[in-house]
């Protein structure tokens, strides 16, 4: 835990995010020099097709890789804080599928209505399926404390979340199946700046949450019964780590559709890279590894077929997974299972 | 109800979703431990987590520091609670001092951020439990042993003052219990610290806590000391092995002899202790403890004697060139043991009215003010128990003095000498008043009524000494005593007549005015020490030994001693302002034998320069009766010295080539300026005409040194001197041991005093 790695540590994520974000700005099927770029960020642009480019598509697009990158992990780390394990991540325990749900029957009840769905009740209804499904998780956590029935049950959730989603789009219009299935694919296209300010105000709240509950997050990792010997309010705890984590998870459903596996995935990363579990570096190390993986798979996603865009969610996957069961065969090795 | 501090429970049922235990009635003080024991299932893990506060009290009150705790903020109770329980624990990447830092939580701020106080608490802590060379390691990499010392140190830090422990010894080995259970025994001493645990381990449970409470049945069966609890009938029922043989598993719990061990637990074997305290200084309690380790030695056994403070100017350099007090010295001689350091571990040496030289076995740490030295004697604690642990190695029995009075109630609070040494130790106590100076009633049953319940049950037996005259004239005194007293005489001493090195008799030795037919005078330095040096003159009849502090004192003494000091510069000041300086000039100018040792040689030469402030500072002109200059400073020499008088000048010239033993004990050099005769070997002294400086403290202790020098000196006063019955110091002194032997044994009730030691003979 040498300050040395840290400040190394911080260093480089920020140089690599400064790299992603031009690259995320550069890349795509219109052509436009870096040159050109700068032009248009110092209001110099003379070409107004690609100052819309830049500025309205590639810019949002990018900004909101960042946010709910960071936001995922951030909400995977304090998922991992409350369950004292490194094996969930809101994908993982259904929350994201729970959010999922959620929007898909709030998006066709709006057009079913005629009408196009605010945002604010995109996020509302994300919300309100992400803690739909982590209260049945925590129900469950309950009866059963080992982490394994509770993870099973969390894919169960996430399953039967999909399951209910299919069932609904099938009975749905045809036109809204596609912008419904695009949705549900993950995608970070098609973000506009509005978005990109509720997704910041959200962010924000939480990481501002977060730094309240710093000190004993710290203590929380003895366990509750060491952390309630040395005076943390065990209950108010765990419900801000459930509170942020949801609504970290429901912002990023609402606006981008389930994005999997980098909740659960970057804390990993991140800890190994600062070689420490401790919360005050963890919470801007997870924020900012995961909008660097997730600015990197994005620009995967544009970018390897392009024309063709992948969902966001197959390149997170692709690249994250392997990361996920190295974790836990490693974890295997000294005896501790899931 | 529940006004007193540490933790009490009162009429408590406890259980998840029944009563598993009720009425349970306990508490636990500072600086005791209470045990809870019981089988398997019993409830002791749920009894401390209710205590906790991880499950909720069915019925009844838990008081913290005699407040009911359920009233209490959780913050609060945070930082009066701490405990290390059975859980895994198994924090991702977190390092031990990581997990050590938790403990500071209640103390922090909204961040956490901790202080530099926060984190040399932290370090303490570690280095207490001795983890401190794992702090960056991670938890989950470090052995069982280590993790649970880690806990501790978390625990430690958190400041508590009510300790809950379940279980601390589990999945430990012999090496880590013995360590954990240390650390656990010094830190509740400490830092006075109450402690709640379940143990498994009977024997251990015997041995380490004040207080057992036996679980079983669904209620709390017996709680008592270790004695009153392990008792076989009780402790087979309360485990269900009535009648089952038990051999398989080692020791008996019901067995076992020593009980209530509050020394060590790393001794398997405990020395039997006495302890003697007096009502006052100079009653005695040094005479009679040496001659109590002098009678343990002829009967047989293997005695030392201890004491864990002295305050003396009088230190004496052990082999191990470490510094004790004299009177420990003199007891270690009675018993026949060579003299450690670790009898005497705090020595304290006045250098200045207010303060003090502090030497903690053997070793100078430092000075300290009067003030400074009360408020933090709690801190000597770990050295005293240290010393006592090293010294319990070497004997069979250890006899333990205490000091001044036990009851100045002014200074009582954490005693370290008196009671508190003997409740540490478990000492039974003799009082020993001093009917010679009046008063003996008030002295021994003021001191009784003056002393705490437990501490009064301490005390055994009380010793009326320096009787003078037929002590069967005391009879009826006695009788008065053991009523009024409710406590047993176990002698009446005779005023002995035995001449010892003994702190105590410096006042009496003061006293002395009379010039015999050969008279020395020693001049009275305010800063003395090792005034011993001229204890073996007093063998000879017909010669003085007279402290003198003025001029008129002086009187016309054949021979004038210069003695050591703890600081020359200042008791040079002294004497020259007094005019005795001059006085001994014009002696010596007269042609009258001066001889100095250590600080009084130095105080013969020209001067003595401090240019490192290691006394005062500056420098002084000396008396300028030796041709040589005195340097203080460097590094403190501490030897012993066996060499010889290489060549004598004057009035001693017939003392050339005899041989020295002694020591040196000083800070500085002395250097001659001109061409002078050597007097003892090595440079350690010099001499011109009839003025004699040394070094050698010890220096008249060879039978030949002492009448070779009374002989010449008084030859030359022409006054005859009878010396041939005259005998090394230390042939002298076994005398008079062995005559405290005798008297000692006529006077006191030596069986009963074995008996209250729990020795059978």
């Amino acid at each position: 835990m040498s300050r040395k790695r840290r400040v190394i540590f911080f260093a480089l994520i920020i140089l690599i995010i400064g790299i992603l974000t031009w690259l995320n700005l550069a890349l795509g099927s219109a052509k436009v020099s870096g040159r050109e770029i700068i032009e248009i960020f110092r209001g110099l642009g003379s070409d107004e097709m690609h100052e819309n480019i830049i500025m309205s598509i590639r810019l949002p697009r990018t900004i909101s890789a960042i946010l709910l990158g960071g936001a995922l992990a951030l909400s995977g780390y304090l998922l991992q804080t409350f369950f004292g394990n490194p094996i969930v991540g809101p994908f993982v325990l259904g929350i994201s599928s729970g959010a999922k749900l959620l929007v898909a029957l709030a998006m066709i009840f709006f057009l079913s209505k005629g009408k196009e769905m605010g945002l604010f009740s995109m996020v509302g209804a994300a919300f309100i399926g992400a803690m739909g499904a982590m209260a049945f998780v925590l129900l469950i956590s309950l009866k059963v404390k080992r982490m394994s029935v509770l993870v099973v049950c969390g894919i169960m959730i996430g399953y039967i979340c999909s399951a209910i989603t299919d069932f609904v789009v099938t009975f749905a219009d045809d036109s809204n199946i596609v912008n419904l299935h695009n949705w549900s694919m993950g995608s970070l296209s098609g973000m506009n700046m509005d978005e990109i300010k509720i997704i910041a105000v959200t962010v924000a709240a939480c990481l501002i949450l977060t730094g309240f509950i710093l000190k004993p997050m710290g203590a929380y990792r003895l366990g509750e019964a060491y952390a309630k010997s040395v005076g943390v309010n065990i209950p108010l705890l765990r419900v801000a780590l459930i509170v942020a984590s949801s609504l970290l998870a429901a912002c990023v459903t609402a606006f981008a559709g389930p994005i999997s596996f980098v909740g659960i995935a970057v804390p990993h990363l991140v800890r190994s890279g600062l070689k420490t579990d401790n919360a005050g570096v963890m919470i801007p190390g997870c924020f900012l590894g995961g909008a660097a993986v997730t600015l990197l798979c994005d620009a995967a996603a544009r970018s390897v077929f392009a024309p063709t865009e992948v969902s966001i969610s197959s390149v997170t996957a692709f690249l994250l997974v392997p990361v996920v069961i190295y974790m836990m065969i490693k974890r295997n090795d000294r005896k501790e299972s899931l | 109800m529940g006004k007193i501090k540490g933790i009490e429970t009162r009429k408590l049922n406890i259980g998840y979703s029944f009563d598993l235990v009720g009425d349970i009635s306990l508490e636990a003080k500072p600086g005791k431990i209470l045990t809870i024991i019981g089988p398997n299932g019993c409830g002791k893990s749920t009894l401390l987590k209710t205590i906790m506060g991880e499950l909720k009290e069915r019925s009844g009150v838990i008081y913290l520091n005699g407040q009911d705790k359920r009233e209490l903020k959780p913050a609060l109770v945070a930082k009066s609670l701490a405990m290390v329980m059975t859980y895994k624990v198994k924090p991702e990447l977190m390092t031990c001092r990581e997990v050590v830092e938790v403990g500071r939580y209640p103390y922090t701020g909204r961040l956490g951020i901790l202080s530099d106080t926060d984190k040399e608490l932290v370090k303490e802590a570690m280095e207490s439990t001795d983890v401190a060379d794992i702090a960056d390691a991670y938890f989950t990499n470090i052995s069982d042993g280590q993790r649970q010392r880690v806990l501790l140190a978390r625990a430690i830090c958190q400041e508590p003052e009510v300790l809950i422990l379940d279980e601390p010894t589990s999945f430990l080995d012999i090496k880590h219990k013995l360590d954990i259970l240390n650390q656990i025994k010094r830190i509740v001493k400490e830092k006075n610290i109450a402690v709640v645990m379940s143990l498994h381990e009977l024997e251990i449970a015997r041995r380490i806590s004040d207080t057992v409470a036996a679980m079983g049945e669904g209620k709390i069966l017996r709680v008592g000391t270790p004695s009153e609890v392990f008792e076989e009938a009780f402790i087979r029922k309360l485990y269900g092995i009535e009648g089952m043989d038990i051999d398989i598993l080692g020791a008996k719990v019901w067995d076992a002899k020593d009980e209530g061990l509050s020394g060590a637990v790393t001794s398997s074997f405990r020395p039997s202790v006495i302890m003697v305290q007096g009502t006052m200084s100079n009653a005695g309690k040094s005479v009679i403890a040496a001659g109590l380790c002098r009678i343990f030695a002829n009967d047989g056994y293997k005695v030392a004697p201890f004491k864990s403070q002295n305050m003396a100017l009088n230190s004496f350099v052990t082999e191990e060139g470490l510094e004790m007090g004299r009177a420990q010295v003199m007891q270690a001689e009675c018993a026949r043991i060579k003299p450690l350091a670790c009898m005497n571990p705090i020595l304290l040496k006045p250098t200045s009215d207010m303060g003090s030289q502090v030497i903690v076995n053997g070793k100078v740490v430092g000075n300290m003010r009067a003030m400074e030295y009360f408020r933090n004697k709690k801190k000597f604690v770990p050295d005293i128990m240290k010393a006592f642990d090293e010294l319990s190695k070497k004997a069979d029995i250890i006899v333990i003095e205490g000091a001044g009075s036990p009851v100045e109630l002014n200074l009582k609070s954490d005693d370290i000498v008196n009671m508190g040494l003997a409740e540490m130790l478990n000492a039974p106590v003799l009082l020993v008043g001093d009917i010679d100076r009046g008063g003996i009633f008030p002295q021994l049953l003021g001191t009784l009524d003056l002393l705490e319940p437990e501490e009064r049950s301490r005390v055994k037996g009380l010793v009326v000494n320096k009787f003078r005259g037929d002590s069967r004239l005391f009879e009826d005194g006695v009788k008065i005593l053991e009523k009024k007293g409710n406590t047993k005489v176990v002698g009446v001493v005779p005023y002995m007549q035995v001449k010892l090195d003994d702190e105590d008799s410096l006042s009496e030795r003061f006293y002395v005015n009379q010039a015999a037919n050969f008279d020395i005078a020693v001049i009275k330095l305010r800063h003395i020490s090792n005034f011993t040096d001229f204890d073996t003159f007093e063998q000879l009849k017909g010669v003085s030994v007279r402290y003198v502090e003025s001029p008129k004192e002086l009187g016309d003494p054949d021979l004038i001693i210069l003695p050591g000091t703890k600081n020359t510069i200042s008791d040079l000041r002294a004497i020259k302002e007094s005019g005795l300086g001059e006085e001994i000039v014009k002696r010596a100018g007269a042609g009258l034998t001066v001889m100095g040792i250590c600080g009084g040689y130095q105080m013969l030469g020209r001067r003595v320069d401090d240019p490192y402030g290691v006394e005062e500072g500056g420098s002084e002109e000396g008396l300028n009766l030796l041709p040589v200059d005195t340097v203080l400073g460097g590094e403190k020499i501490r030897s012993d010295f066996t060499g010889k008088i290489k060549a004598a000048t004057g009035v001693l010239c017939g003392l050339s080539g005899l041989s020295v033993e002694g020591y040196e004990i000083h800070m500085g050099s002395t250097e001659a300026f001109e061409e002078i005769t050597e007097f003892t070997s090595g440079k350690t002294g010099f001499c011109k005409g009839n003025v004699y400086g040394t070094y050698l403290h010890g220096f008249f202790d060879k039978k030949e040194i002492m009448t070779g020098v009374t002989e010449a000196v008084s030859k030359e006063r022409n006054k005859s001197l009878y010396t041939a019955e005259a005998m090394d110091y230390a042939e002298f002194k076994e005398t008079q041991y062995e005559l405290l032997d005798r008297s000692l044994r006529a006077a006191l009730d030596m069986d009963y005093i074995y008996e209250i030691m729990g020795i059978k003979r």
